[in-house]
């Protein structure tokens, strides 16, 4: 009893905490914004100058045709009636360049911010350390800088829009209310209701509208899985099923739509029916107060015109209402983001990193991703100047997180990590990054040439340096046969290489840069081993003179080492070279054995059966 | 508001392509005639009643009001206000009834749309999946039909409303007073070519906006994904500028758009004050004339609305109307496809040998060269063969052409003496079973996925097929079992364990002929001697086609096929074939030399 009391009191707790964050970053979202809209006061200015003077000429319009009326038409000064429509063009044309400087300036307005804010966030994330980035997810970061800034951009234009409509609904009540209060009343009455009915109208849409969105989304989940799949769904003759499947996401998007449209139903005729009530009531009471003499037919007539065209500022005012908590809500997001500090940055009195052959030094390392168990835990490990060293361990031994730890994509937990002597964390971080050459894993190369993914690190460097670069790696001779050479666009949009090319590309890349340190984390584990050779004798000679840390499984690759490094559960727990260690180790041996046993694979050939298009997960 | 990109169509179809696509639709939308008869009906009196309004209102003025004739009649006042207001609530219930008859039909014919595009996609071949890419299959699925959707659901009913406002207020001003109408339908040609132009440019600019966001949001896409990459070269400076190229191309190609319309929308609006303009000045000059009344040229003023509305909108709706269209013609052109291996009628059983024969085989993936030169084959019933040769030799197609994924252009395959093509669909899904080398898992627990071997299979059977492969405890320990969600966060299963469902799926199928295509990925060590067991258990007593990657692998095999450029260049046992010293000897000579590392354990 006690403790459902407890939590039903902590659901609370946690409810209120998380409405008040909801509200904070509501705040910091607001702040966002209007600094961003703060940086082109000229815009904004010029918006609602543009606006007021849109609505001033627009206000006059209806005046000017009930003075025509009455003074002209119904007297028969045929004169007086021409002047005053003239009078109307003119004003028209006003209006008309008013209406054009009003949007144009809105709309710079929304997509300058959009620009401004997508490039303050991209610039910033670039700069967020790795365990950032190992957490975020790349599509939700890409909603963040897509669809969040879409809806800054959705509210920001708005503002100078409303502002100009708010102008011109006061202008109105104010004319109308002068000449007669109570047609004010009967005409512009129950507007204030097309205002409200249009954010509720807004506010009960967007969560269907998200619903339907799933719905949709699950829809082509069934598509997806049912076309990338399609081997095992028609290997099995399961067709019927999955349109079973299809046929129930079907009906719940048809569901979701007819809630959508019972929605609009109830909604749409009372906004569109709101001013209608509005021309009734004008004729109803304006009339009879023309019967008494009160009022006139151009009376009638102007009062019929104020309405129509109160009715999309109205209806404009309405969406901003309904638009506001939710940019604020992406701004907000964005702001989370913003005010993430990078974790790993310049020390304030960072320094240079000293010259020196490259001499590497792990004194007591501890080390763990995030809050989870340790990876490193007391790691010592000397490696001379212009060393090569093998590092060996079995999956997850820590062995690749001492690879990061170099050129320090994260910082320690404890002990210190050392480059000529100097730890990392003291030294200026881009020197401590050019120092160090990787090699990854997962081999990631960018949509552009050949050419400049070499030359990465130096855009500027000569074509002879990028050549020789791709010749040290063994990657010159297959870049030459490509259909544009050097110049042959790959990656993603581009020409696709096997990943054996695509990890003698990244081996150029790092050759290129020249680094002090050279490190291979299982850089030629997708070469095929016929290849692996020449570039194995390639790799000899980038390394001559470079201190080269290889972490590898193939007795071969790891022949170049002058030292083997056996790491387990975080630890060195062997070091020596690699046939003392045959020899004196059985758990050298078993992660060889291992490791020999999961790379088997793919000698005869890589000819896909039942090749799934894309990969189904 | 001005979102006039969101659906600029990026090709258009010709009149005549048009024109086939409506009446074709017309033809599907056969079934809903009377709900669409009645929907037309209602919006028509909708337009009547909008229409009405403005009449009152003269009437209420000319009839109700004093002027030059009479002195005002309070009661005509009146009655031409509770008309009016009568009409005003008639008109609200009619568009009610109206947006739910519309979405009724509309949302029904995109429900009945994907059923039957999925259906037929279903039906479709394998090389209908091989030759298109996913993403556009997929596209024809989910983007197409969602174009539609925003012209089902808002689009329709605005659309034929419009219309009928339109042609009902032109209409109705000419009967009124035909010169007055004259005179605002001069108007009407700079709106008219106004909308033209703007459409026109527009189209145009929006396409490049499009464009633009597309390579903005590669390169922030590649800028997150190489961002570790970027940081390694400490490269940081020089990346951001260049997306900040891209972003301000994204933002130039936007204010592109923004010029065109801030040049369009005045001249609309300009246009309408012109209208009013010219309803008071000409309107007044017909007045003094006697050819009209004041209450003519107040309700001149109210119609005007009428007029440029429609235009407005029905130009808004133009875009989404053509890309609706061009959608169509897309799905459209997927129903067209045949499917290349149907079941002919009369299609009977398959026996339940496993005795494979391929006679005198020849085929060609559509009119490229053949794959496949005159193979033929024998495999006895419980006898297992390993294919084996390089690349793009044809392996693997054999092994497809045993599970009739495709017909053979010359020759035949038969199972148990019986050709492929004379067979029951239903039948030979049971019969023939391919594994695929990566384990696809769909959506929901593990016991759904085991069950797509044998769909109507009770869950005692799909129990029995993972004991009897030895995988029932392992997958029943999982923290939820067999109903364990395998697509969920948190419970993704491993290559290994992917590999385990999709083996006990085939024993649930209980086949006689299995097709293994062997894995060229490394499984997880953890599960590797699992798949081990659990192949051999399922291999047992059963005919099996084994496309070998791995030449230990082959080596098992009772018999091996080596194919070589289109040809089954060897037929043997492994000994026999090295002692050959052919192909087979070569290739086993290359695996050994690279098994550099001692065999231990």
């Amino acid at each position: 009893m006690d403790d459902e009391a407890e939590t039903k009191q902590q659901k609370t707790a946690r409810k209120e905490a998380e409405q008040l964050e909801g509200a904070q970053t509501r705040k910091q979202g607001w702040r966002l914004m209007r600094e961003a809209v703060g940086a082109h006061p000229h815009l904004m200015i010029l918006g609602i100058l543009a606006g007021l003077v849109w609505a001033i000429a627009r206000v006059s319009v209806p005046l000017l045709a009930g003075a025509a009326i009455d003074h002209g038409i119904a007297k028969g000064r045929t004169g007086l009636t021409l002047t005053l429509t003239a009078a109307i063009v003119a004003v028209g044309a006003v209006q008309a360049i008013g209406t054009g400087l009003r949007r144009y300036a809105a709309f710079g307005l929304a997509w300058r911010v959009e620009t401004d804010i997508r490039m303050k966030l991209v610039a910033h994330l670039q700069r967020l350390h790795f365990a950032f980035h190992d957490q975020a997810q790349t599509g939700q970061l890409m909603a963040y800088a897509n669809t969040d800034i879409q809806q800054i951009n959705n509210v920001v234009l708005l503002v100078p829009l409303t502002i100009a409509s708010t102008i011109q609904m006061i202008a109105v009540a104010v004319i109308l209310l002068l000449r007669s209060p109570g047609l004010a009343l009967f005409a512009l009455g129950l507007l204030p209701l097309l205002n409200f009915s249009a954010a509720r109208f807004n506010h009960r849409m967007y969560p269907v509208g998200m619903k339907l969105q799933q719905e949709l989304s699950d829809v082509s989940g069934v598509v997806e899985e049912s076309v990338t799949g399609v081997r095992v769904v028609k290997g099995f003759g399961v067709e019927r099923m999955q349109r079973a499947r299809l046929s129930s996401e079907a009906d719940s998007v048809y569901d979701r739509s007819m809630d959508q449209a019972r929605l609009r139903a109830n909604f749409m005729p009372l906004i569109d029916l709101l001013p209608t009530l509005g021309l009734v009531g004008i004729l109803w009471y304006g009339g009879h107060q023309v019967l008494q003499h009160h009022l006139t037919v151009g009376d009638i007539v102007s009062a019929n015109l104020f309405v129509l065209m109160l009715i999309w500022p109205l209806r404009m005012i309405g969406m901003l209402v309904g638009q506001l908590p939710r940019s604020a809500a992406a701004a907000g997001r964005i702001n989370s983001i913003l005010a993430t500090d990078p974790a790993i940055d310049d020390a304030p009195n960072a320094h240079a990193l000293p010259d020196g052959p490259g001499a590497v030094r792990f004194e007591r390392v501890t080390f763990g991703y995030g809050r989870g168990p340790a990876v490193l835990d007391g790691l010592d490990l000397v490696i001379e100047g212009g060393e090569a060293v093998a590092l060996v361990g079995a999956t997850a031994s820590g062995k690749t997180t001492v690879a990061r730890l170099l050129p320090r994509f994260y910082d320690v937990h404890a002990g210190h990590v050392r480059i000529d002597g100097a730890d990392v964390r003291g030294v200026r971080l881009n020197e401590v990054r050019r120092s160090v050459g990787l090699v990854f894993e997962d081999t990631f190369l960018f949509s552009d040439s050949v050419r400049n993914n070499i030359a990465f690190a130096d855009p500027e460097a000569p074509t002879e340096a990028v050549v020789r670069a791709a010749k040290l790696a063994g990657a010159d001779e297959f870049v030459r046969d490509l259909p544009e050479g050097y110049d042959t666009i790959i990656g993603e949009h581009g020409y696709s290489l096997s990943g054996g090319q695509r990890q003698r590309i990244a081996i150029a890349r790092a050759v290129l840069a020249d680094p002090r340190i050279l490190i291979l984390d299982d850089a030629t584990s997708s070469v095929d081993p016929t290849k692996e050779h020449e570039i194995r004798a390639a790799l000899a000679e980038v390394m001559q003179g470079r201190t080269t840390i290889i972490i590898a499984h193939r007795p071969a690759t790891i022949a170049l080492a002058d030292r083997v490094v056996l790491i387990d559960e975080g630890k060195v727990v062997a070091d020596g070279t690699h046939e003392r260690l045959l020899a004196t180790s059985p758990r050298y041996r078993e992660v060889l054995a291992r490791a020999a046993v999961e790379t088997q694979a793919g000698v005869v050939d890589d000819e896909e059966l039942l090749d799934l298009p894309g990969v189904g997960d | 508001m001005g979102w006039w990109g969101d659906n600029v169509p990026e090709e258009t179809l010709s009149r005549d392509e048009a024109s086939r696509v409506v009446r074709r639709l017309f033809r599907m939308l056969r079934p809903q005639r009377a709900r669409i008869v009645v929907a037309t009906f209602v919006l028509m009196a909708q337009a009547a009643v909008l229409l009405a309004g403005p009449l009152l209102v003269r009437h209420g003025i000319d009839a109700g009001l004093p002027n030059a004739k009479h002195g005002g009649d309070a009661g005509a006042l009146d009655l031409a206000v509770v008309i009016y207001l009568v009409l005003a609530l008639v008109g609200l219930v009619l568009g009610r009834f109206a947006i739910i008859l519309v979405a009724r039909i509309g949302e029904g014919f995109l429900k009945e749309l994907r059923n039957r595009l999925f259906g037929h996609m279903m039906s479709l071949s394998l090389d209908y999946f091989e030759t298109e890419k996913t993403g556009k299959i997929v596209a024809r699925m989910t983007s197409d039909i969602d174009a539609m959707q925003e012209l089902v659901s808002q689009g329709l009913v605005l659309f034929v409303q419009n219309a009928f406002v339109f042609v009902g207020a032109v209409v109705i001003v000419l009967v009124i007073s035909w010169q007055l109408a004259l005179g605002i339908l001069v108007i009407v040609p700079p709106v008219y070519f106004g909308s033209r132009w703007f459409r026109r440019v527009s189209n145009k600019a929006y396409l490049e906006v499009r464009d633009r966001i597309s390579t903005n949001l590669s390169t922030l896409q590649e800028s997150l994904e190489g961002v570790r990459v970027v940081q390694a070269f400490g490269r940081e400076d020089a990346f951001t500028r260049k997306f900040n190229r891209t972003n301000e191309d994204q933002y130039h190609a936007n204010m592109h758009t923004v010029r065109i319309s801030s040049k369009y929308f005045p001249v609309i609006e300009y246009a309408g004050v012109a209208g009013t303009a010219v309803i008071i000045g000409y309107g007044g000059w017909l007045t003094t004339r006697g050819v009209v009344t004041v209450g003519t040229v107040a309700a001149f003023v109210l119609w005007l609305n009428n007029l440029f509305e429609p235009i407005n909108q029905l130009s808004q709706l133009y875009n989404t109307v053509q890309s609706s269209a061009a959608a169509l013609a897309k799905i459209f052109g997927v129903l067209d496809t045949r499917p290349t291996v149907r079941q002919r009628q009369g299609a009977f059983d398959l026996p339940k040998s496993g005795a494979v024969d391929v006679e005198h085989v020849t085929f060609a993936y559509g009119p490229n060269e053949p794959v496949l030169h005159d193979v033929s084959l024998h495999i006895g019933d419980g006898e297992r063969l390993a294919l084996v040769g390089p690349t793009g030799a044809g392996k693997s197609t054999l092994a497809k052409l045993i599970a009739r994924f495709y017909d053979p252009v010359d020759g035949s395959v038969r199972v148990g003496g019986v050709d492929l093509r004379d067979v029951e669909f239903v039948s030979l899904r049971r019969r023939v079973i391919v594994v695929p080398q990566e384990g696809f898992l769909f959506a929901g627990s593990l016991r759904d996925n085991v069950r797509v071997g044998r769909p109507e299979a009770t869950d005692a059977d799909v129990e029995e097929a993972l004991r009897v492969l030895g995988l029932l405890e392992r997958f029943a320990a999982f923290p939820e079992g067999l109903e364990t969600e395998v697509r969920e966060r948190g419970s993704r299963l491993s290559a290994g364990e992917r590999q385990l469902v999709s083996l006990a799926r085939a024993a649930l199928a209980d086949p006689s002929v299995l097709i293994l295509d062997e894995a060229t990925s490394n499984l997880d060590p953890g599960t590797e001697h699992a798949v081990e067991r659990a192949l051999e258990h399922l291999m047992h007593g059963r005919t099996v086609v084994v496309v070998a990657h791995r030449l230990s692998t082959a080596a098992r095999a009772d018999r091996i096929g080596v194919v070589f450029d289109g040809r089954l260049a060897e037929l043997g046992t492994h000994d026999e074939l090295v002692a050959r010293d052919a192909h087979y000897a070569e290739l086993y000579r290359a695996w050994s030399t690279h098994q550099a590392t001692p065999e231990v354990a």
